[in-house]
């Protein structure tokens, strides 16, 4: 007996298995109209490869895959393409997607290429391809393409069969066990042969007896295949809890199962490879759970891919006006908003429950963080924490939660005792990191983009200055050539040369014009002015050489010599001042000091005017006031005459 | 249309209101006990302090503007009230039990967003600010053999008025840090009524140990918090109580005196202001447990759990920051 392990977390909801009469496989009328949508797996849609009016029979490619993860999409019956277009599909926002729509003939005659094969006369090689061209993707839930999942180059030693469905009301795969339990053996040992040294595992839950000992009758005589039987937990099913359930062992975060060296399949996915390689069939069918207390006639029913809910709703008696239609198990399935929308490969339950069934939740309470989310979490998350997070928009931290390891299986709002949508929460939070993670890819290629650009702009530039020189080179050598041919002949460039030179020489030799300005003075106040001129001239053309020094700039040399031609005319100037006011007998340090002298006598007088005393002053007081101001007027008019007499020198001479 | 209900269809049925029930039946047997040893004071309080709360809640939501019926039904302020009461003295009078209602429920609980948002246990924060506003009125126990009767009681709460020295004592605890001079064991011979008394409260701590086990076995909140704090608590008890037996109270003594087993099992299980993971619980407790043992022995109060469990509640942001969980499949 093998050891069984456990994973964290998990609930234990009402199986509700027993109303859809799990074991028997029921069929429907075959629907007038199919709509198969052309992407019903993880990957890039398939390509359509029939036209709208074209005859198709059953099981004929009617778009093919394109690239690796990819599946394609075959003729689920004969008949007409009526339309290839966009169409709502099974998503709970009511989506649109491009899909094929036939109307089938009633025919239902399988097309010429469909045929058995025996697969020992088959190699390797021509197994994967008949698996491959059969567009089998997962169908269990997750729809990655088959193939794709096969093509790991990791050694796998162990080949998990996943026959746990540990949702609530489903039991499709139940049944499919039950019917096909000889089809699932082969399609594992196809599996087996193509895995090389790998063993297989089929688990199932202990909660379904039958299927249990249907496998193990089956599975007798393959020692290389066992059939596990596992507690029932949910969600067991889920691949990494199956895997940790059965090997003790998590797949690494961010990894994929074949780290670990295992694969895993659902049965129904591996009954499809069985046809695909026995029988050459596509995937065109699959087992459909219809069940809740809103249908009349609940069970397991044969369905082709691209029938309409709807039809099947109708054919089984559900009543749908009042009661909501969820597309999946309880837990994970959505509410359908329309069930004009086909069913495909990866559906495999339908519920109509009543309002007592599945009570839509009552308005949530505040979340008073008691923990019991984070006791069901299967994937070790704060639940608790990730719901603060997201409700306020913390998408940055809500990521160091690992918010993206949440499988959304829905245990912590399964056992919330205030009734929070918890999974809504991550849903919408996880679509805005996925958001923002995108807008900033998109933001850091635009800033690629703009950097590509200018060092296009710039290495234009450049490329043009390159040619400009080359060109000059040329000319150079051109020029050079035909001196060497002709040495007699003039040098036109070196003559204007000479003659530039020539002109320069003249005009230096020459009086500087502004010079001879300075020398034929007005008075002494206009060559005052002109000499301050040339200081702010001076002194403005330094600061902008040595500016332009500090700079490193290239052309300064012109500065320079500006600089040194103003340096001189400010001395000009300052020595044509300078003679003019000793001819004129002028001294400018005597004047300013007579001037302070005569400022601060008219200041005495002043001070002593503003101070004079009233009438009640005694008559002393008034006396020596008028003393004080009498002295103090007389040494005014001193310096006055002082100051005059420096200014105008001429003036003292004439009296 | 119909309206859209995002997955899961399905709901385990279990209900916030279901929880504060499970606490507010868990916790009778220790009012119970805790009435039959120390009078009618703790009913008066767990009733006056409900009504309070009660009315004091109503008055809040209506402001708020928020559906009376359903918010009052979640029974989070009677759990807080009827914890809050529990730890008041039996002597509490009504203007205290008031005071500290209004505190719990106004300041700690509604002024931070209500339910779910409050940072403080709100029925420490009301007894912790009663404690230091009115340190003579918190501190008054009855003795185990006297207390007041119904009536006397009944005069007591409403006018104060009624002979207490008769009834009073100090506490196991409190007489066990004022030793004067004397040992543990010494002052025990010396005072048959502190050993009377001591009897009395390992009973209702005993109780309250029962009701928590019940509500540990219900699911109602996981062993990493109580068992974090009372494996402190124990272990700091263990260690001084062996090392210095005649100046430090027991092992026993410490588990089974003073606030304890309500604090462990009915206080510092609040899921609100704790820290948030398992292993963030576990320190959380741990903190607690440390800190009770550090006031009861060397500060100046006899108990210690709102000062401890308030401390706590202020670093558990912060242990939240360090005690995330590994990711599913994170190598170690």
């Amino acid at each position: 007996m093998r050891k069984l392990f456990d994973f964290p977390g998990g609930v234990h909801p009402a199986q509700n298995k027993q109303q859809s009469n799990p074991g028997k496989v029921l069929e429907l009328p075959l629907p007038q109209r199919l709509l198969v949508p052309l992407s019903q797996h993880i990957g890039a849609p398939a390509k359509p490869v029939v036209k709208v009016g074209e005859q198709v029979q059953k099981g004929q490619l009617i778009a093919q895959a394109t690239g690796f993860i990819s599946a394609s999409v075959h003729a689920p019956s004969s008949g007409t393409i009526s339309a290839i277009d966009a169409f709502p599909v099974a998503h709970a926002s009511g989506l649109e997607a491009m899909c094929i729509e036939l109307q089938t003939d009633g025919q239902d005659t399988w097309h010429q290429d469909i045929g058995s094969a025996d697969a020992n006369t088959l190699d390797d090689q021509q197994i994967r391809q008949r698996m491959q061209a059969a567009g089998i993707a997962g169908m269990g839930g997750a729809g990655f393409p088959s193939s794709a999942k096969l093509a790991t180059d990791k050694p796998i030693h162990t080949l998990l069969i996943n026959g746990v469905e540990c949702e609530p009301y489903i039991t499709a795969d139940d049944t499919l066990m039950q019917v096909h339990s000889a089809d699932i053996i082969a399609g594992a040992n196809l599996l087996l042969r193509l895995l090389d040294q790998a063993k297989c595992i089929i688990v199932i839950e202990d909660n379904k007896p039958q299927a249990i000992t249907v496998m193990q009758q089956a599975a007798l005589e393959h020692t290389d295949i066992e059939i596990l039987v596992i507690p029932t937990k949910y969600p067991s099913g889920g691949e990494k809890q199956l895997i940790e359930n059965v090997t003790g062992k998590q797949v690494p975060k961010g990894g994929i199962p074949a780290d670990l060296g295992i694969l895993c399949q659902n049965v129904a996915t591996v009954k499809a490879i069985n046809d695909a390689v026995y029988l050459g069939q596509p995937s065109i069918e699959r087992i459909v759970t219809v069940t809740g207390n809103g249908v009349k006639q609940p069970g397991n029913y044969r369905i082709r891919i691209g029938t309409s809910v709807d039809y099947v709703l109708q054919q089984c008696q559900a009543e749908t006006h009042a009661n909501p239609v969820i597309l999946g198990g309880p837990m994970m399935g959505f509410q359908l908003p329309n069930t004009q929308v086909p069913l495909v490969k990866t559906s495999n339950c339908l519920i109509v429950p009543d309002p007592q069934e599945l009570p839509g939740k009552d308005t949530s309470m505040a979340c008073i963080r008691c923990g019991q989310c984070e006791v069901a979490c299967p994937a070790q998350l704060l639940p608790q924490q990730l719901y603060w997070l997201a409700k306020s928009d913390a998408f940055d931290k809500i990521e160091q939660y690992n918010l993206m390891d949440c499988i959304e299986c829905g245990a912590c709002a399964y056992v919330c005792p205030s009734q929070i949508p918890l999974v809504q929460h991550y849903r919408y939070a996880k679509g805005m990191v996925r958001q923002q993670a995108a807008e900033t890819r998109q933001a850091e290629h635009a800033k690629l983009r703009f950097e590509s650009r200018e060092q296009r702009l710039l290495d234009e530039v450049n490329a043009k200055e390159e040619r400009r020189k080359a060109r000059a080179a040329a000319a150079a050598a051109a020029q050079a050539a035909k001196r060497a041919e002709n040495p007699g002949a003039e040098d036109p460039v070196a003559a204007a040369k000479a003659r530039l030179a020539e002109k320069k020489a003249a005009e230096a030799s020459a009086p500087p014009k502004k010079a001879a300005e300075v020398q034929v003075p007005a008075n002494h106040k206009d060559l005052k002015t002109a000499a301050a001129i040339v200081r702010t001239k001076l002194k403005k053309a330094s600061k902008a050489f040595a500016d332009a020094q500090a700079a490193g700039h290239d052309n300064t040399d012109k500065l320079q010599a500006m600089v040194t031609e103003l340096e001189q005319r400010s001395e000009a100037a300052a020595k044509a001042l300078a003679d003019f006011e000793s001819n004129m007998g002028l001294d400018p340090e005597a004047e300013k000091l007579a001037q302070v002298t005569w400022a601060k006598a008219n200041a005495q007088v002043r001070k002593l005017t503003k101070a004079a005393p009233d009438e009640s002053a005694s008559d002393t007081e008034k006396s020596e006031h008028q003393t004080a101001l009498t002295a103090a007027q007389a040494t005014l008019d001193q310096a006055k005459a002082h100051l005059d007499s420096i200014k105008n020198p001429s003036q003292e001479a004439k009296s | 249309m119909m309206t859209l209900f995002s997955s899961p269809h399905l709901h385990g049925g279990n209900r916030s209101q279901r929880l504060m029930l499970l606490v507010l039946a868990a916790a009778m047997p220790g009012l119970l006990t805790q009435i039959y040893w120390f009078g009618y004071g703790t009913l008066f309080n767990v009733v006056w302090a409900i009504l309070v709360g009660l009315l004091l809640e109503a008055g809040v939501l209506a402001l708020r503007k928020r559906p009376l019926g359903f918010f009052l039904k979640d029974g989070s302020v009677i759990v807080t009230c009827l914890l809050l009461a529990l730890a008041l003295p039996p002597l509490a009078p009504w203007w205290l039990v008031t005071v500290a209602a209004l505190f719990a429920v106004l300041f700690a609980k509604h002024l931070y967003g209500g339910l779910g948002n409050n940072p403080f246990n709100p029925a420490m924060a009301g007894y912790a600010i009663c404690l230091i506003a009115f340190p003579a009125s918190m501190t008054v126990w009855t003795s185990p053999e006297h207390y007041f009767d119904l009536a006397g009681q009944w005069q007591w709460f409403w006018q104060e008025r009624g002979n207490i020295d008769a009834i009073t004592q100090a506490t196991p605890l409190d007489a066990m840090k004022h030793l004067q001079g004397k040992t543990i064991n010494e002052m025990l011979s010396a005072n048959p009524s502190v050993v009377h008394y001591a009897d009395a409260m390992f009973r209702v701590n005993t109780a309250y140990l029962a009701g928590g086990l019940a509500l540990l076995a219900l699911k109602v909140f996981t062993w990493h918090a109580p068992g974090a704090m009372l494996a402190s608590l124990g272990i700091m008890a263990g260690l001084f109580g062996a090392g210095e037996p005649d100046l430090y109270a027991s092992f026993s003594d410490h588990l089974f005196l003073g606030a304890t087993m309500l604090a462990a099992f009915f206080i510092i299980t609040d899921p609100v202001t704790s820290a948030t993971s398992r292993k963030g619980k576990l320190i959380f407790g741990a903190g607690i447990g440390i800190l009770v043992y550090v006031i009861r022995t060397w500060g100046s109060y006899p108990d210690a759990f709102a000062f401890a469990v308030l401390l706590m509640n202020l670093s558990a942001p912060l242990i939240d920051q360090y005690s995330k969980p590994k990711a599913y499949g994170q190598q170690p």
